[in-house]
């Protein structure tokens, strides 16, 4: 079996090659999927396209929109930007927990994302913070709300000759703070059996506001949860808020029984983490000062 | 302290390190010859079923191939421990998802990988038996329909998918329950875990032009791959020549043909050198994992919690082929019965068929099984008869001169200082410290297992001593630990021993690097060769002195006679001029254990030989909501006799409570109707740098008087406490008590649901 | 045979080699270039026994393209020694009873060489979660992080790092 390797120096070669060579052709970023899948299934793509040359999309990048990273941004990267401290933490909670070092120092969050894994550790606090995918592809460039990019277990709106190149998200206003949490067997090397991400704002009533709530690996994709999200939007979080809110979040999970876990644990899980993902949060609201919320 | 030795007690570094962290180790997997293919097996899809047809002609014509090898060129016959139930390929039925049916011979493992996709195999499903409680159903298929036929050790008793039926039995058990107080009766079940050595199963054969089959792997036991590699080819053992490679661990994994059976199949019918390598996939399909066991454990005791009586049931699935889970199901019995004084005992057990991966000898076979089962069993007890869990223990432990349960007079019992030093290092005192926090404490006591062990030890003309072995170093140091045994002994430094092991054909026999007794005999055969040498010493020097060799003096490093000395290396010299050199031939057999045959019926194991004694405990954290454990501090107190090379010995005990912990808490090979649910690394999940605690180890010497200085077996008994302490410290916490393997969070969340259910 | 040529600098040492575009670096390390020290096994970059330091980060050789490697500098457990003297990282593994079987140990010493350059003075914390990539079955990893903290503590000293 042969397999071409190709090289593009852009992104516009990249998008020509990956049309030329049409749906037989494999973007490789950081590697850590594609090298798996292609020794234990066997079958080799006609084509191996190097997205590793286009060094701009490896890039965290930061205006007043927001942050912008690029696809090819590695997880190492996330977990030690100094940016994602405060408010933004989560980012980092979220990237640091994806395999060892030896992966997070290749594999990519544009990787992460193209894989759409339903336990990707990423996506949740992503989001959260509301995040666009940009696309490019030979017919253009489009933005897409990475909710509705990810379809499906394995299943994304990307075209085979489409390339990630960035994330976006806008920072959220005011003070705000965010927590991830994960649950698997062991402490690391974990595929998530349930992953959590939350974002709270803190009104100046003291109550919370613009609440944000989202998990991964509790069905076929991650999502938000709105019910809960709605719920807790301007209360404090009693003990009792708290407790309704996690049942609002297993309620919208849709988790299947695997190895890993039962459906029920991971539903209960969700429930927890639920809660505690947003306890955290506020607490590191109350915790930080005014200005040491948000990067 | 001062220490009557100089060598024995030090903690040197291991005499192979250098070579380990520089890379230059040569491991099975490392390892190429001039010539070499590639092979790659061809597994079964099915559980259970009859091979109809195998196809290999469009293999055959793909490139780099040169053979397909099945059933059908190598002798028609089975092998094995004590029921020879085993074929290399399966020849007519396969019993097993992954059981090997052919394999493929190719220039390249990648071509190779291609040429297995394209042998075209057709299979006749049958039904299969995927629990004991099924196998041993009158009328339940049978995974070897044709067992009559095959031989088998007599001691054993077989009936269909039962491969042995063995008991224990002392005193009168039925008067003894109706005479106790109270009765407990419970179930444990225990987990498929794996090795989970590094380095998969390597191995490279080729035969010479005199037919004789040369083996290069990293098994445990090359004398015991040479036999059973003759069996198979219809050999004389000494036609078969294996040499180890460094063995990237082992763990009773590697005890067994690993794939140096396929190595030699396929070399015989490609011409050329093949090298065979599992890949992780094959490695959780078809190794040879720990048995898992149902035990039921029925026990009798008076209200101030002396235990009267013992009775169990337990079923002992080995999977496909019965292999050590015979042994594991009589071992089983003395791990239940102990390390307690028990009047009356009625143990029975059987090993049984199932149609899943074949089982094994997982480091301490049986014991992390049975006393999970005995010591979880010991808390429950104390808890309903209000006694705290470590009195209830003192008041029942063996002591010195104490008979064991196969009635074998113990000594050197050193459990009740064990037990007592873990609760004292653990904190026993304050033992639920917090609401969700609570400590465990468990016991037992573990066998050196016997063999005959031989050494040459050589001296070199500059001095330097070789040891050569027939014994592996898997990677526990304690092939060091027997070469500082040997420089103790002749009075040498230890970097002035070089150890040179398994070849078959230029070392001395060896029963191998199994059963915690390396360092123990291959130390005591050091001591044997260094009696012989120096008596060759003191000849030697006494035609140099003109003196009587009984008027030598052996000194550290050499000899004297009055004032006139020579030195070890002045002695080699003479020897390697004038006669050939000086090397000893040092031998070493245990005793026999002597024990009452009349309580054993039909066990193949029967005594705990030299045994050691142990108690760990641990302080931990459960996390009600989440099911999550933190381990807040792990104490390990064990008996090692002497401490040859207290560092390694404390490795030992930090690698086996590891491998321990994630034994109780994530590791399983998860089965769906004889289908691993999760053949890789991604969801065999053993303990990270992060899962794993900081260890406490506390080393007792109590000498044995059969091992060298004192020593008694030290490497497996780590692995065997975890489960149980891991089990009493989670119900200490939490007051939940999970009686299946693993623990993991998901169980102990609905066993608390459960336990507040029924409390509501 | 479309295979890609590639100039990889390994140890210093640089390179020409033909390989298919779909194999591994770790295929390229053992099977071309014959340098054993880097491990196999799970090859799904679960176990690390294959790690290497590419362009100063340690990386799993078993998922990473060779091609992808093209013009940069590798590390294996063989370039760590400087002539017969053993990295402080070897000896301090040596001297600490780190090693056992010895199988993940080239992989867990380049996982702790890059971990140490970029962090000097870590803590025990820290060292177990730079390596809980790379799994040990023999040690329980405890003289492993000992191993680690001593040689961050030699390396300083030697003025070696910051």
């Amino acid at each position: 079996m042969k397999v071409e390797f190709l090289e593009p120096q852009s992104l516009q070669d990249a998008v020509a090659m990956a049309k030329a060579k049409g749906v037989g052709a494999r973007f490789v970023a950081g590697g850590t999927d594609l090298v798996i899948q292609m020794r234990k299934t066997g079958v080799l793509p006609e084509a191996i396209i190097n997205l590793q040359r286009l060094r701009a999309l490896g890039e965290i990048k930061h205006d007043a929109d927001g942050f912008s990273l690029g696809a090819l941004v590695t997880h190492r990267q996330i977990e030690s930007e100094d940016r994602f401290l405060g408010g933004l933490q989560a980012l980092r909670e979220s990237a640091c927990v994806i395999g060892g070092h030896q992966v997070r120092n290749v594999a990519t969050l544009g990787g992460n994302l193209c894989n759409a894994s339903p336990a990707a550790d990423m996506v949740p606090i992503l989001l959260c913070f509301n995040a666009d995918v940009t696309l490019v592809g030979s017919s253009g460039s489009r933005n897409i709300p990475l909710a509705a990019f990810i379809e499906g277990p394995r299943k994304t709106q990307r075209a085979h000759d489409e390339v990630m190149t960035d994330i976006r998200f806008p920072k959220p206003a005011g003070k705000f703070a965010s927590a991830f949490l994960k649950g698997g067997r062991r402490r690391a090397m974990e595929i998530s059996i349930v992953a959590m991400a939350g974002v709270v704002s803190m009104s100046a009533g003291g109550t919370m506001t613009d609440v944000r709530l989202a998990m991964g690996a509790a069905g076929p994709k991650a999502i938000r949860l709105a019910q809960a999200e709605k719920f807790l939007e301007g209360k404090v979080p009693s003990k009792a808020v708290l407790e309704e809110a996690g049942k609002l979040a297993a309620a919208a999970a849709s988790p299947i029984d695997d190895v890993r876990a039962s459906a029920s644990f991971r539903r209960h899980l969700v429930g927890v983490y639920a809660r505690r993902v947003i306890e955290l949060g506020w607490n590191r609201i109350s915790e930080a000062g005014n200005d040491r919320s948000a990067a | 302290m001062n220490s009557p030795f100089r060598v024995i007690g030090k903690s040197f570094a291991r005499l192979d390190a250098r070579g380990k962290v520089s890379g230059k180790a040569v491991y099975g997997t490392d390892f190429a010859m001039q010539g070499m293919l590639h092979g790659k097996l061809i597994q079964s899809p099915i559980a259970s079923g009859e091979i109809l047809s195998i196809d290999i002609e469009r293999a055959m014509a793909m490139p780099g191939v040169y053979a397909v090898v099945t059933a059908k060129d190598i002798p028609a016959q089975r092998y094995g421990s004590f029921v020879k139930d085993m074929e290399v390929f399966a020849s007519q039925r396969v019993n097993f998802v992954g059981q090997p049916v052919a394999a493929v011979v190719a220039r390249t493992v990648e071509e190779a990988e291609e040429a297995v996709r394209a042998v075209d195999i057709k299979y006749k499903e049958l039904p299969g038996v995927f629990t004991t409680e099924e196998a041993i159903q009158a009328g339940a298929p049978l995974v070897h329909p044709a067992w009559q036929e095959y031989k088998a050790v007599p001691t054993v008793k077989r009936d269909g998918n039962v491969t042995n039926y063995a008991r224990l039995v002392l005193g009168d058990v039925e008067k003894a329950l109706k005479e106790s107080d109270r009765v407990f009766t419970h179930r444990f079940v225990t987990n498929v875990v794996h090795p989970g050595y590094t380095e998969p199963r390597a191995a490279i054969a080729h035969w010479d032009d005199s037919n004789q089959l040369v083996v290069w792997s990293n098994t445990q036991l090359p004398f015991e791959a040479q036999a059973t590699l003759a069996e198979i080819f219809k050999l004389t053992p000494s036609q078969v020549r294996v040499n180890l490679t460094v063995i990237g661990g082992g763990f009773g994994g590697k005890l067994r043909l690993g794939v140096e059976h396929y190595a030699a199949a396929a070399a015989l019918k490609a011409g050329r050198p093949v090298k065979f390598v599992s890949s992780c996939e094959e490695e959780m399909t078809s190794a040879l994992p720990r048995q898992p066991l149902t035990i039921e454990l029925t026990t009798g005791v008076t209200n101030d919690g002396k235990i009267l009586a013992k009775e169990a049931s337990i079923l002992v699935d080995t999977g496909a082929t019965s292999g050590s889970g015979v042994g594991v199901a009589s071992s089983v019995m003395l791990m239940l019965a102990g390390p307690y004084k028990i009047p009356n005992l009625r143990l029975e057990s059987r090993s049984v068929y199932t149609n899943k991966t074949p089982t094994g000898s997982f480091r301490a076979p049986a014991g992390p099984q049975g006393n999970f089962a005995v010591e979880s069993q010991m808390d429950i007890i104390a808890d309903a008869l209000n006694i705290d869990p470590l009195e209830l223990r003192l008041r029942n432990i063996v002591r010195e001169g104490d008979l064991a349960p196969n009635g074998q007079k113990l000594e050197s019992v050193s459990l009740e200082t064990c037990l007592l030093k873990a609760a004292d290092a653990i904190g026993w005192k304050d033992r639920k410290p917090a609401r969700g926090r609570g400590k465990g404490i468990a016991c037992a006591w573990w066998t050196t297992t016997s063999g005959s062990s031989g050494v040459y030890v050589k001296l070199g003309p500059d001095g330097r001593v070789f040891l050569n072995t027939g014994c592996a170093e898997i990677g526990t140091a304690a092939l060091t630990g027997a070469a500082q045994v040997l420089a103790e002994a002749l009075g040498v430094e230890l970097a002035d021993i070089q150890i040179v092991s398994g070849d078959t054909a230029s070392t001395p026999f060896d029963f191998g690097a199994q059963g915690s007794r390396t360092a123990f005999a291959v130390g005591n055969a050091c001591l044997d060769a260094v009696t012989k040498l120096q008596q060759r010493m003191k000849e030697i020097a006494a035609k140099q002195f003109s003196a009587k060799p009984e008027d030598i003096e052996i000194t550290t490093g050499g000899v004297k006679h009055g004032d006139k000395t020579l030195s070890l290396r002045e002695i080699a010299a003479v020897a390697q001029a004038s006669q050939g050199g000086l090397i000893a031939h040092g031998t070493f057999i245990a005793p026999p254990t002597l024990h009452d045959k009349e309580r054993t019926e039909n066990m193949v194991i029967t005594a705990i030989n030299s045994p050691s004694f142990h108690a760990h405990a641990v302080d931990l954290s459960v996390d009600e909501e989440t099911g999550e454990i933190k381990i807040h501090d792990y104490v390990v107190v064990q008996d090692v006799g002497r401490a040859i090379n207290p560092k390694y010995i404390e490795g030992q005990i930090e690698g086996g409570v590891v491998q321990g912990i994630g034994q109780a808490l994530s590791e399983e090979i998860v089965y769906e109707n004889g289908i691993v649910r999760n053949p890789g690394l991604t969801d065999y999940k053993m303990p990270t740098a992060m899962d794993a605690p900081n260890i406490r180890s506390f080393l007792i010497e109590s000498p044995s008087k059969v091992g060298p200085y004192g020593a008694k077996g030290v490497g497996e008994p780590p692995v065997i406490h975890p489960p149980a302490t891991i089990a009493n410290a989670i119900a200490a916490a939490v007051s939940a008590r999970v009686q299946t393997l693993p623990i993991t969070a998901e169980k102990i969340v609905r066993t608390l649901a459960e336990v507040s259910t029924k409390a509501t | 045979m479309t295979e890609v040529q590639l100039d990889l600098t390994v140890n210093g040492r640089r390179h020409r080699v033909s390989v298919p575009a779909h194999h591994s670096l770790l295929d390229v390390l053992r099977d071309e270039l014959e340098l054993t020290g880097t491990k196999t096994n799970c090859l799904e970059a679960e176990c690390g026994v294959c790690t290497v330091v590419v362009d100063g980060k340690s990386v799993a050789s078993c998922t990473m393209l060779a091609a992808q490697c093209q013009g940069r500098e590798v590390v294996t457990i063989e370039g760590l020694q400087d002539g017969g003297d053993l990295h402080p990282l070897q000896e301090a593994f040596v001297e600490h009873g780190a090693v056992q079987c010895g199988y993940c140990i080239p992989g867990m010493i380049m996982t702790a060489k890059a971990f140490l350059d970029e962090n000097p003075r870590p803590t025990r914390e820290a060292v177990r979660e730079a390596i809980a990539g790379t799994l040990c079955r023999c040690t329980g990893y405890q003289k492993i992080v000992d191993a680690i903290m001593a040689a961050s503590q030699r390396l300083v000293q030697q003025g070696e790092r910051p």
